[in-house]
């Protein structure tokens, strides 16, 4: 250990160019992987959100209201344009358990012609705070004026659309449905696979249904269930799981889902290309490093051959040598990557204080580990070329 | 024959370089007994260094072997190798070859280095021979810093603190002054006398015959009959 120390404060420019490697190669890594991770968690938090959600209805060629006794039920549940048959809300448990889901919501959505309105009006009934109800019919930041569904009676909110095409405004009263309804709200929801006329809470569409519709179905639940996935690469599972439990679901996704998840691949495979290469670019420049230190110190080594100094303790001297300029250079540059992303993170630099850099220490160890493992590498040809070479050749340097 | 030490078996040493062949040695036959004190002479390039470096192992032969205290040399592991230049065989090059970043104390701590002794046995063996060859202060200087004699006595020192039972010696008087080649012969001397050692000096004439029991002429790699 004392002539391994003293070797490397002899040679202190070839220790801290090095070292320097180390350094470069390892901040190189760190603010890549940054970047990476940055870019991964801002794309990632946009595609994440895209094609996550679909609707799941089993349609039917029949209307559940054919049998009703009120005369002015002549509506039916409807799902994109067809008559679909009631659910039980139980189903929407045995959704959730499946892998990749992230919610599910219960929707309740009835179609009624309105011969005051010479319209057919559809009327969905909604889970209020669930997020497959934010991404699959309206959620509150739709919201154009007035305000959102709360838990009151005969709230509604409208699609903007439908309020122009009516003349109405928040305030007025809409009388459908065999009621009247207090039209607290009006929405741009977008195109969305649940989207309707009008919204209220599915509590508040479940009564009117069975009070003043008199619609007579058991289990008055649901006509259709409201999926939301984790991940839109999880889409294609949770689909094909569902349809594995019950073949006559008809299942309806936006199939914006398949390029937002092969987008994601993409990223994540890049990173993880982007890490290999600069790996390779290390122990490139550490064999080369440490085979210009071992010709360097050619003449050297043999000396100590020559002294009877064995293979093995000059091999054993390369490889610690090797070690504690990798470890001393990953150290280094993670200190100093470290201080990088905290200067890029405080938005003095006007370029980056759009991005935030992400820093995360369970990529320590394995920067040590990157290091460490290049270090050995890098001391395996040395030593080979220790072994094949006679001390008085290195003395004279004959190759 | 069983006082034969060193023994020469047709030894050939070619140099190739850039396809180019060079032969250093052709077909060298000799044999060395213990306590002998031999010289190898010869002019400049005639093939000295390279047997010299033959025999003990520095680097291979072409051809022939070399037997050193009954061991095939060319046959020993890298170990065994080590063993024996750390402990029997002690070699003075003809320019030294001290290390430049080393200082005067730890170019001659590096030879019984494997040994592994104590720390302060070493500096006391250190600091006595440094004081037999009059260069008791210089231990902390840098080869840089001394004279050739100087620095010759250094890798003098870094041979006989070893305390091998053979000494290959280089040319150690080739670039000294009179004086200072006095003092190393006689410390040679003193080796062969007092350890019982055997002696090989390599020289291109500056050192009399009077000293060795045996010599060899070298002439275009050949041993001159």
């Amino acid at each position: 250990m004392k002539y391994l120390i003293k070797e490397l404060r002899r040679h202190s420019a070839r220790t801290i160019a090095s070292i320097s490697g180390y350094i470069i190669s390892t901040v190189f890594i760190l603010l890549s992987l940054s970047v990476a991770l940055t870019n991964e968690k801002s794309s990632f938090g946009i595609l994440k959100g895209t094609g996550t959600h679909f609707i799941v209805y089993i349609p039917t060629n029949t209307s559940c209201c054919v049998n009703c006794n009120n005369e002015d039920s002549k509506g039916s549940l409807v799902a994109e344009g067809v008559n679909t048959i009631m659910l039980t809300s139980d189903l929407i448990d045995s959704v959730k358990k499946i892998k990749g889901v992230k919610d599910a919501a219960p929707y309740l959505l009835y179609k009624l012609h309105e011969p005051k309105y010479n319209a057919d009006i559809s009327l969905g009934g909604i889970d209020m705070n669930n997020i497959a109800t934010s991404n699959n019919v309206c959620a509150k930041t739709n919201l154009v004026s007035g305000k959102f569904l709360s838990d009151e009676p005969d709230e509604l909110v409208a699609e903007e659309s439908f309020a122009m095409a009516h003349n109405l405004t928040v305030g007025d009263t809409l009388k459908a449905y065999g009621g009247k309804f207090l039209l607290v709200g009006i929405i741009n929801s977008g195109i969305k696979p649940g989207k309707a006329d009008v919204y209220a809470s599915i509590g508040n569409v479940r009564r009117t249904l069975k009070e003043d519709l008199k619609c007579i179905s058991p289990g008055f639940d649901m006509n259709i269930i409201l999926v939301e996935v984790s991940d839109s690469r999880m889409q294609s599972q949770v689909i094909s799981q569902l349809k594995d439990r019950m073949k006559y679901f008809s299942i309806s996704s936006y199939n914006c889902y398949q390029p937002a998840s092969q987008v994601m691949t993409i990223i994540g495979k890049a990173s993880t290309l982007l890490t290999i290469l600069i790996f390779i670019f290390l122990l490139i420049f550490s064999v080369k490093t440490q085979l210009t230190s071992l010709m360097e110190r050619s003449r050297e080594i043999g000396i100590l051959k020559s002294l009877g100094w064995s293979n093995t303790r000059l091999s054993n001297q390369i490889l610690l040598l090797s070690l504690i300029q990798a470890l001393t250079g990953v150290i280094s540059g993670i200190l100093i990557g470290f201080l990088i992303i905290l200067l890029l993170n405080s938005n003095q630099i006007m370029l980056f204080n759009i991005m935030e850099f992400n820093f995360r220490i369970r990529v320590i160890p394995v920067l040590i580990a990157i290091s460490l493992s290049g270090g050995l590498i890098a001391s395996i040809l040395p030593i080979i070329k220790l072994y094949h070479t006679k001390a008085g050749d290195m003395i004279n340097n004959f190759k | 024959m069983s006082d034969r030490i060193i023994e020469c078996i047709s030894l050939y040493k070619e140099y190739i370089s850039k396809k180019q062949k060079a032969d250093a040695l052709i077909d060298i036959n000799l044999f060395i007994n213990k306590n002998e004190t031999v010289l190898l002479k010869g002019r400049s390039g005639a093939g000295k260094s390279t047997l010299m470096n033959l025999m003990c192992g520095l680097i291979k032969p072409t051809r022939g072997k070399v037997i050193i205290d009954n061991n095939y040399i060319n046959d020993l592991s890298d170990d065994e190798l080590s063993k024996l230049l750390s402990e029997k065989i002690g070699i003075i090059f003809q320019n030294f070859n001290l290390l430049p970043t080393y200082t005067v104390f730890e170019n001659i701590e590096i030879a019984i280095f494997p040994k592994s002794l104590k720390a302060s046995l070493v500096k006391e063996n250190i600091m006595y021979y440094l004081e037999q060859f009059n260069l008791k202060g210089k231990a902390h200087l840098l080869p840089s810093e001394l004279s050739v004699g100087q620095q010759q006595k250094v890798a003098i020192i870094r041979t006989l603190i070893k305390q091998p039972s053979i000494i290959f010696a280089d040319e150690p008087t080739g670039s000294v002054d009179d004086e200072t080649a006095g003092e190393i012969l006689s410390q040679l001397m003193n080796f062969r006398s007092e350890k019982q050692g055997t002696l090989v000096i390599a020289t291109h004439g500056n050192i009399q015959d009077k000293i060795a029991d045996r010599i060899y002429i070298i002439e275009n790699g050949q041993i001159k009959e």
